[in-house]
């Protein structure tokens, strides 16, 4: 029997990256957007000009990718069941490193949270942008609006992307194998997403 | 977080409404020195044409008509680019020298640094920057190639009446203010290097009675450009501080207290 | 103008009417606008609120064509009210002067003057000379109280011009026509200025020379003609038609404003006889005295060495009129249209939009064998025979374009309205084939000369007998090019001969200059040199000058006219360097009528002129006038012996009030355009100008007139803008201006657009018994409906700056004017006419 469990279908990781990536060059692009500070980051694409190109069209695959991905998982992320609710309570076990016990199953309260953000970051962006992009014809309180949560969001996301890229990689160890092979430890399923891990496997522990 | 300005050395016009006779012979010279294409226009019942401004319209006459109780008034406001001293488009135009601010004060642009993100449109008090087909910001420069030779402005040199006044900011305005007349612009924005005397609340001008920077602009510049960026260090730094004292989450972690027999 | 643009400075009350200079004459309101800074009010009246109106202090509505009324109600105003200039008016006009006592006021005779013939539709002016003593001198009473002195005679007659009636004709509300009154009559005291400016909107009317005629008395009255900030001041819509009329470009005048000389007078001595007046009041200067050195003069430039005084100088040769023919504009469409012209230069000109009634002149231009247009663009003239409604195939004028260079590419002179010549340089070359009108006329000149050198003709001499000295020679005699320095000092003159300085008949023999050769002949001039002034033309055939007014605008100090001095030494930017004023530099005319008959001036700080008696002169005498340029170099009038009125070009030396000279009446009477709204004028029986031609030839369908007419019940009137010159030929070619004002718009009142259910920006039909146009509506409280005559016309206004030539900007304003002109000049009435308006579709 193998140490291994599915967690994310082969199409799912290809989404989940192509977000990722999607997401990135809009960060690099938008930088050089968002202040005059990070204008050397146009270098990256060989000007501001290119890099709001680029920044257009990363975000019209990041808009329908992100959204494609929260419909994906909606039914997982979209409800909290009393586990859910006990994980709250104690903020995840992250304030202690021993002694947590919850009944997770496949995403924890803070995946679920961050899915449900992530997604309605993504149609406020996606929305913004648009009017951003085509300033003249909105009226220009909506895309004085749209500037203001379009920038609001963005730091919004990359606070929750830092989160986000620690607890999958570092502060997890084992964590981000379910989104590079598809496949999780048991072990490390049982620990995080023990009721998920009952379903998939029908053993308790 | 506005720019400083050197106001001593600022140049500018005073546009007296009560001396514009509305021969636009301002947006035609205009026309002329830099170069401008026609707009092709229609007449919808109004002397005013084109109107708004256009990528090849940097100024214009408004015609304002006006009956109260049989007394009619037809005012003439000349609109364009106010070169304010704290400038919305240049606090939001991401590309360095795009636009930008010569030493006589004026916010001049350059089209080729121009990146096209048109935020100047959206952050401008006064709605001026156009986007043309070309997709590159134009509005109301000074004619600053003119200034830069010695010369007036074209709008200026072609007014008859000496409605559009160009010279040292502050000669003018102090000028206008010793004949009595009610100046607009001189402190907003840090003063608008296009002050006006008028004839009437700046409302019946179309001009906002306090322009400012609009305030989702300020917020976005001043407020969660600061926030955000500290928060993006914040979070990132908060991971770390979790990582040396709390600690990852291992798998083992479970298994080696249980192999201790602490549960 | 009789002062000049920046003189509108100097001016404390500014009347704008019949004219509209913030949108036709941008430039002046830089000095209204210096006026108004110090202190001056002005004042528009115009059937419009115009942008003229938007800057004056007051601002006061009248129906197009009552201008007579409004200003005869003023004259009534300033009399009843004593403001006039009373020393003013008693010494330097002819209102002490007793007329005779046959003479009738429209009041006596139905709105008449006397001497009526309804058959001539003219006057027998026999009744409105002046009594005479046995001297032949006129008979005077300085107390104005004789009841047939012109002042009486004034008073009685604009005493008809009550604010009632004035208000009831002209639909001007009484108060405001009460407060324009007041405020325009403030400027009768000695130390004020009151300036009227006018334009078309004056002219182009039936009455339009008596609307001027009306000012000027008002002027007279107040004592501002010949002061700083005062006048009558026509501002001349185009940069050069001051100095086109100064050059003989109407067809009754040469240059210089001599007549044209009528085919009854068979030679030289008898044109001199018609048109030189006499005086024998040796206080007048009457300055037309000198009218034979001018034709003289005028002669010997064109005809040169074949003018002889044994031919009369080629009097002979010189086109005639047939006596009491009329070749005015109107005249020449209506005889085109009769088939009685071949050919016909349409040079620099748009009659197919800018002539009256354009549907008779387009339809008169297909009746030419031939049409040459020269011009800058392709216009509806140029290309009448495919306009609207023409059949190409059915047309066989021949039309010929000639591509002219505009201003900017030629060098020359221009005369602004304030009469300075002032030379301009070429700044680029003429674009393409295209040529500056001298060196177009001079190719046509060089070609029909030889023509008739080699054919012959009917009467060939009157064109190979012209001098044409314009250039640099080639051995065959032909000019190369036209060197237009050439042409200007011709038009200045020359000394053709050393011509002797003769001391004055009666004046005393000139100190001896010491150390001069006793009996030594002093020359005025030698043989060859151009003529330093007018003063020194000659009537015996040893001088030559193209236009005498010119003399001394190129003389040999140089070309006076390329001067570009900046000294303003008075203060009242007479600028005396900067360029060049006829006549002689005299930037204000009738200047010596700004001071007191002792040389004083009335207004000591805006002195244009003033005597100083203890000037030593050259000649030793004492006593010189200082300032501008001044009506002569006589001593004041309260001088006896040497004194001049001021009037100088008046044979009596004074201005008149009572004006026997015109056709249609001595004192201006309010008559009604030929199309008007009313069924009657409420000022008499007479509904319009009796003396003016009517056009009723029942075989051109044209000619139609509908006054009082249910079909058109509103009065139209047309007008420039800003952004389009003339008929638009330059500016409609220009896309930056085209952009400012795209399309024919007809501005109504709100009032009006009600009643019609018109929409601001509809598009409308306007038609008159002539024809239709259509427009965009702009629907604008700026115009008001008037109550006239107990009930409410409504007024609309057209631009006429249009023409189906440029696409989609709609066609002439000008289709819907009538044929119709003033007596006397015969400018045809397009500033009031009767339209019908309806919503389009």
């Amino acid at each position: 029997m193998s140490d291994y469990v599915e967690r994310f279908r082969t199409s799912e990781r290809i989404l989940h990256w192509v977000v990722t990536c999607s997401f990135f060059t809009l960060l690099l692009t938008g930088l050089g957007l968002f202040s005059k500070l990070f204008h050397g980051y146009f270098g990256l694409f060989g000007g501001g000009q290119n890099a709001i190109m680029i920044h257009k069209i990363s975000g019209v695959i990041f808009f329908f990718s992100s959204l494609y991905m929260f419909f994906n998982h909606k039914k997982d992320v979209s409800s909290f069941d009393d586990g859910d609710w006990v994980w709250i309570r104690k903020y995840g076990g992250y304030l202690t490193r021993y002694g947590n016990h919850f009944d997770i199953g496949k995403y924890n309260p803070g995946q679920k949270m961050f899915a449900v953000f992530i997604a309605a970051a993504t149609v406020a962006l996606g929305v913004t942008g648009l009017f951003i992009w085509f300033p003249a014809f909105f009226p220009r309180w909506i895309v004085q609006l749209s500037l203001l949560f379009h920038s609001l969001m963005f730091i919004g996301s990359i606070m929750f992307v830092v989160v986000h890229v620690y607890l999958a990689t570092i502060g997890n160890p084992g964590t981000i194998e379910a989104m590079l092979y598809g496949d999780v430890r048991k072990l490390w399923a049982r620990k995080h997403h023990p009721k998920w891990y009952k379903e998939m496997t029908g053993e308790n522990r | 977080m506005s720019e400083t300005i050197n106001q001593a050395a600022r140049k500018g016009f005073l546009v007296d409404t009560s001396r514009c006779i509305g021969c636009r012979s301002c947006q035609v010279a205009c026309k002329q020195w830099n170069k401008l294409e026609a707009d092709k226009t229609s007449n919808k019942g109004t002397f005013e044409n084109p109107r708004d401004l256009t990528p090849a319209l940097y100024n214009r006459i408004k015609f304002i008509e006006k009956d109260t109780a049989g007394e009619v008034t037809w005012r003439f406001f000349n609109e364009r680019c106010m070169h304010c001293g704290d400038a919305g488009c240049m606090k939001v135009c991401p590309s360095p020298g795009a636009l930008f601010r010569t030493k006589d004060g004026i916010v001049g642009f350059n089209k080729e640094k121009c990146i096209s993100c048109k935020y100047c449109v959206s952050a401008c008090p006064f709605n001026i920057p156009r986007y043309g087909s070309d997709d590159k910001v134009s509005k109301c420069n000074l004619c600053l190639d003119r200034i830069a030779g010695g010369l007036t402005p074209a709008c200026a040199k072609a007014c008859p009446t000496e409605a559009l006044k160009y010279g040292m900011r502050n000669d003018i305005i102090s000028k206008a203010k010793g004949a009595k007349k009610t100046i607009y612009g001189e402190d907003a924005l840090n003063g608008l290097g296009v002050a006006y005397a008028l004839e009437g609340p700046p409302e019946q001008y179309g001009l906002p009675a306090n322009p400012s920077i609009p305030m989702s602009i300020f917020l976005w510049k001043d407020v969660i450009k600061p926030l955000g960026i500290l928060g993006f260090w914040g979070s990132i730094g908060a991971m770390l501080l979790h990582y040396v004292t709390i600690g990852p989450k291992k798998v083992d972690d479970d298994l080696n207290v249980k192999e201790n027999g602490h549960e | 103008m009789t002062n000049h643009w920046i003189d509108f400075k100097n001016s404390d009350v500014i009347l704008i009417m019949g004219a509209n200079p913030a949108e036709n004459h941008p430039v002046s309101f830089r000095w209204i606008m210096k006026a108004k800074d110090a202190g001056a009010k002005v004042i528009c009246v115009d059937p419009r609120f115009t942008r003229s109106a938007a800057k004056s202090d007051l601002y006061a509505p009248l129906r197009s064509g009552t201008d007579i009324a409004f200003l005869g109600g003023l004259i009534n105003y300033i009399l009843q009210n004593k403001l006039y200039f009373e020393q003013y008016v008693r010494d330097y006009t002819n209102s002490a002067y007793l007329v005779s006592g046959d003479f009738k006021l429209p009041g006596e005779m139905a709105g008449l003057f006397s001497g009526y013939d309804p058959k001539k539709r003219s006057y027998d002016t026999k009744s409105w000379s002046f009594q005479k003593n046995a001297d032949d001198s006129v008979k005077k009473d300085p107390t104005l109280q004789d009841p047939n002195c012109v002042f009486q005679l004034l008073k009685k007659h604009y005493g008809r011009y009550t604010p009632e009636l004035v208000s009831r004709t002209t639909g001007t509300p009484k108060e405001k026509l009460l407060e324009v009154y007041k405020l325009y009559a403030s400027t009768g005291k000695p130390d004020r200025a009151g300036t009227s400016l006018y334009a078309m909107g004056w002219t182009q009317h039936t009455v339009g020379t008596q609307n001027i005629r009306a000012m000027s008395i008002v002027q007279l009255l107040l004592g501002n003609m010949g002061v700083a900030g005062g006048g009558i001041n026509a501002l001349r819509g185009e940069s050069n038609v001051q100095g086109s009329t100064d050059q003989g470009l109407l067809f009754h005048i040469l240059p210089g404003y001599l007549p044209v000389p009528s085919a009854e007078l068979k030679d030289l001595a008898a044109y001199n006889e018609k048109y030189t007046p006499k005086s024998k009041d040796p206080q007048s200067a009457n300055w037309w005295q000198n009218r034979p050195k001018y034709i003289t003069s005028y002669l010997k430039a064109i005809y040169g060495a074949k003018a002889t005084k044994e031919n009369d100088f080629g009097y002979a040769w010189l086109p005639k009129l047939d006596p009491g023919m009329n070749a005015s504009w109107l005249m020449i469409f209506d005889n085109m249209i009769k088939g009685k012209l071949k050919g016909f230069f349409a040079w620099g000109q748009n009659p197919a939009c800018s002539g009256s009634n354009s549907n008779k002149v387009r339809n008169a231009l297909a009746k030419l064998e031939w049409m040459v247009t020269a011009n800058l663009f392709d216009n509806e003239t140029a290309s009448f025979w495919k306009g609207p409604g023409m059949d190409p195939a059915k047309i066989k004028t021949e039309v010929f374009f000639l591509p002219a260079a505009a201003s900017f590419e030629k060098e020359g002179s221009l005369s602004n309205s304030g009469r300075w010549a002032q030379w301009r340089y070429a700044a680029v070359k003429p674009l393409g084939q295209s040529k500056p009108d001298a060196e177009i006329i001079h190719e046509l000149f060089q070609k029909i000369k030889a023509l008739y050198t080699k054919n012959g003709g009917a009467l060939p001499e009157q064109l190979t007998n012209l001098t044409w000295n314009y250039g640099f020679k080639r051995a065959d005699g032909t000019i190369k090019s036209v060197d237009i320095h050439a042409v200007a000092k011709e038009i200045n003159g020359y000394f053709l001969d050393d011509v002797e300085d003769k001391p004055k008949p009666g004046a005393p023999p000139p100190k001896p200059v010491p150390g001069a050769v006793p009996g030594a002949r002093k020359l005025l001039g030698k043989k060859g040199e151009l003529a330093a002034g007018f003063a020194q033309l000659q009537a015996d055939g040893s001088t030559s000058c193209g236009n005498w007014i010119y003399c001394q605008s190129y003389n040999e100090k140089g070309n006076m006219m390329a001067r570009r001095g900046k000294k303003d030494p008075t203060g009242l930017g007479l600028f005396p360097e900067w360029s060049w004023a006829w006549p002689v530099n005299r930037r204000i005319i009738y200047n010596r009528a700004s001071c007191d008959p002792a040389g004083k001036p009335y207004n000591l700080k805006k002195a244009v002129v003033y005597w100083n008696p203890n000037t030593v002169l050259p000649t030793g005498a004492l006593g010189a006038w200082v300032g501008d340029v001044p009506d002569g170099p006589w001593p004041p009038m309260s001088n006896e012996k040497e004194g001049k009125k001021p009037f100088i070009m008046r044979a009596d030396g004074v201005a008149a009030i009572f004006g026997p000279g015109l056709k249609d009446g001595p004192f201006p009477e309010h008559y009604e355009p030929v199309e008007c709204p009313l069924p009657e004028n409420l000022f008499s029986k007479q509904m319009n100008n009796p003396a003016s031609k009517i056009f009723k030839d029942a075989g051109i369908k044209e000619d139609v007139l509908a006054s009082n007419d249910p079909r058109f019940p509103l009065v139209a009137t047309t007008y420039r803008v800003t952004e389009h010159w003339q008929t638009g030929v330059m500016t409609r070619n220009t896309p930056w201006l085209l952009e400012l004002q795209p399309r024919q718009f007809c501005e109504i009142s709100i009032e009006l657009a009600k009643e019609k259910s018109i929409s601001n920006g509809d598009i409308i039909e306007i038609s008159s018994a002539r024809g239709k146009i259509d427009a965009v509506a702009m629907v604008t409280p700026r115009i008001k409906p008037f109550q006239v005559g107990g009930k409410t016309v409504h007024q609309i206004g057209l631009p006429w700056c249009f023409g189906w030539h440029t696409p989609g900007v709609g066609d002439a304003a000008n289709l819907l004017t009538p044929t119709a002109g003033d007596a006397n000049t015969m400018i045809p009435e397009t500033k009031a006419f009767m339209v019908g308006i309806a919503r389009k579709g």
